[in-house]
């Protein structure tokens, strides 16, 4: 896949405070690339300075091979971005944002205006189409943000915190709009708190701190790196009082019981955990118990952000 | 192409939030209301010259109080954000701000100024070529000081934190430095126009520059 996005040890100090320390990463073309971390922890600073917004820093970024800031006016064609807090001049209605951030990015015409339509429709915006952005909720004038930010087609999309303060319907009217614009080919970009839909979203994720990236990868690579306990939880529906005997299984540490049919097997560290499951199967299956479920139970990603929270940078 | 596109949408915005009508309306209305209202208003007072005193005393600290507010306000709602990320020059922005303003309060002043002209038409049976003179140099300063302060308006926008600080600094710096249009007018030149126009545009030029080159390397 080619690398549309390059940031090349980027750092940025804000009157004495270090809000990007040798930053470094790539996203590749058609990629979700979900950004977490602390409040203060440099994800607004790394999307201002892709952006174009910040000038003024140290390294290098590039947006399909073009220097950014130096030909941002060319890589802004590209761009659609939304900041983490949307704010539009008071006496605009929906239509005129639109209208006027279309033109401004070379629309015209029928085709802005079949854009427009389309775009209000895809965020759930199109009754609202002509009132005036005052008259919206806080969740309204951010999915006006998202619209604007996806008037042109761009190739890159940048979203800074795009999910909060909306309602959970909203959350995933966007989460599928993102995930269906990967599908199509375009690159995302974005930061959140909320890491359940970052996992939801993200084919990547980035971890950052005080201002360093701690790690990058899929999910499974992230919790690869911790080698977290694994568990595995089983259910049976017969056979249940010969759980005990589970425990002579190498590499089973302990089990427990939280309701009589279901039971929470914990392991060793570094065990192949398919090879315990087939012990397992077998253990169960030749005392006759009927298996209901058995499945290996995987980190959730607030568990691996916070290892990597309390590791600190050096992981 | 963009400049233009975004001058409209500037004038749009005043139209939008009825800023045009009140200063449309509102500047001559407030002219005529001091004209009747003057406890000595008399026949030796022409109401074009009273127009175009007031209109230049007011709606130029009016156009950079107005322009000084909105970009300090736009600035602070991270409003600009979305404009720069777009393929336009920075500066654009800044330009169409300034030119939008200006063409409102210009507009006013010679709406003001028309208006006098033609009270004093019908009051007094007629306008003499003295009054005419008078009016020429009168409206040439009117806009040339509302010039620097459009600039000085755009420039403490930029430059200032805060919304009250930028009120401040246009009161006190803004109007002032407008006031060097009035200069040629005290050295007893024969025809102080062309020198009033040529020294209030070479001060709108630098102030103009220093508010871009201040807004591009301003990070947001």
């Amino acid at each position: 896949m080619k690398c549309l996005v390059k940031v090349d040890h980027v750092s940025k100090k804000f009157k004495g405070f270090m809000a990007l320390n040798n930053v470094s990463f790539q996203i590749n073309e058609g990629e979700i690339l979900g950004y977490i971390g602390p409040n203060g922890a440099g994800k607004t600073t790394t999307i201002k300075i892709l952006t174009g917004l910040i000038r003024d820093f140290g390294g290098a970024v590039s947006i399909d091979g073009l220097p950014i800031p130096s030909k941002i006016e060319e890589a802004t064609d590209m761009l659609g971005y939304l900041p983490q807090r949307v704010s539009f001049q008071d006496w605009r209605t929906v239509d005129h944002v639109l209208n006027t951030f279309g033109k401004l990015s070379g629309m015209a015409g029928d085709s802005l205006e079949r854009r427009i339509v389309e775009v209000l429709e895809l965020v759930g915006l199109s009754d609202v189409r002509h009132k005036k952005i005052t008259e919206l909720s806080g969740g309204m004038v951010q999915k006006v943000g998202f619209a604007q930010a996806l008037l042109h087609n761009p190739k890159l999309l940048v979203l800074d915190e795009p999910l909060s303060g909306l309602d959970p319907e909203s959350r995933y009217r966007v989460k599928k709009i993102i995930k269906d614009l990967s599908k199509n080919g375009t690159t995302v970009f974005f930061s959140s708190h909320i890491l359940s839909d970052v996992q939801d979203v993200a084919t990547r994720i980035g971890i950052i701190n005080l201002g360093q990236i701690i790690k990058i990868g899929t999910v499974d690579e992230l919790n690869a790196h911790f080698s977290i306990t694994n568990h595995i939880d089983i259910v049976l529906s017969k056979g249940s009082e010969h759980w005990k005997n589970l425990e002579s299984i190498t590499g089973i540490t302990n089990i427990e019981r939280p309701s009589p049919n279901r039971f929470l097997v914990h392991t060793k560290h570094k065990v192949d955990i398919d090879e315990i499951i087939y012990s397992i199967i077998q253990k169960l299956t030749s005392l006759d118990c009927r298996i209901r479920s058995i499945k290996p139970v995987t980190s959730s990603l607030d568990e691996i952000y916070l290892k990597y929270m309390e590791g600190g940078v050096n992981q | 192409m963009s400049l233009s596109l975004l001058i409209k949408d500037e004038l749009k915005g005043f139209y939008v939030s009825k800023v045009m009508i009140f200063l449309w309306v509102g500047l001559p209305l407030m002219a005529i209301l001091l004209y009747l209202f003057m406890p000595d208003s008399g026949s030796d007072v022409l109401f074009t010259a009273l127009s175009a005193m007031i209109i230049s005393s007011i709606a130029g600290t009016l156009a950079a109080v107005m322009l000084a507010v909105s970009i300090i306000n736009e600035k602070n709602r991270h409003v600009y954000d979305l404009f720069i990320i777009r393929p336009i020059k920075r500066r654009n922005i800044i330009l169409a701000k300034f030119v939008a303003v200006y063409t409102c309060v210009a507009i006013a002043c010679i709406i003001a100024i028309s208006l006098g002209l033609a009270i004093d038409y019908f009051v007094n049976g007629g306008v003499s070529n003295t009054v005419l003179n008078a009016l020429q140099v009168s409206l040439t300063l009117s806009l040339s000081m509302m010039a620097i302060s459009c600039s000085a308006g755009i420039l403490i926008g930029i430059a200032s934190p805060s919304i009250l600080m930028g009120a401040i600094l246009v009161v006190y710096g803004g109007n002032q430095i407008s006031a060097i249009s009035i200069l040629p007018t005290t050295l007893g030149l024969s025809n102080p126009v062309p020198f009033t126009i040529g020294l209030s545009a070479i001060v709108t030029g630098v102030l103009l520059l220093i508010a871009i080159i201040t807004f591009n390397r301003k990070q947001f």
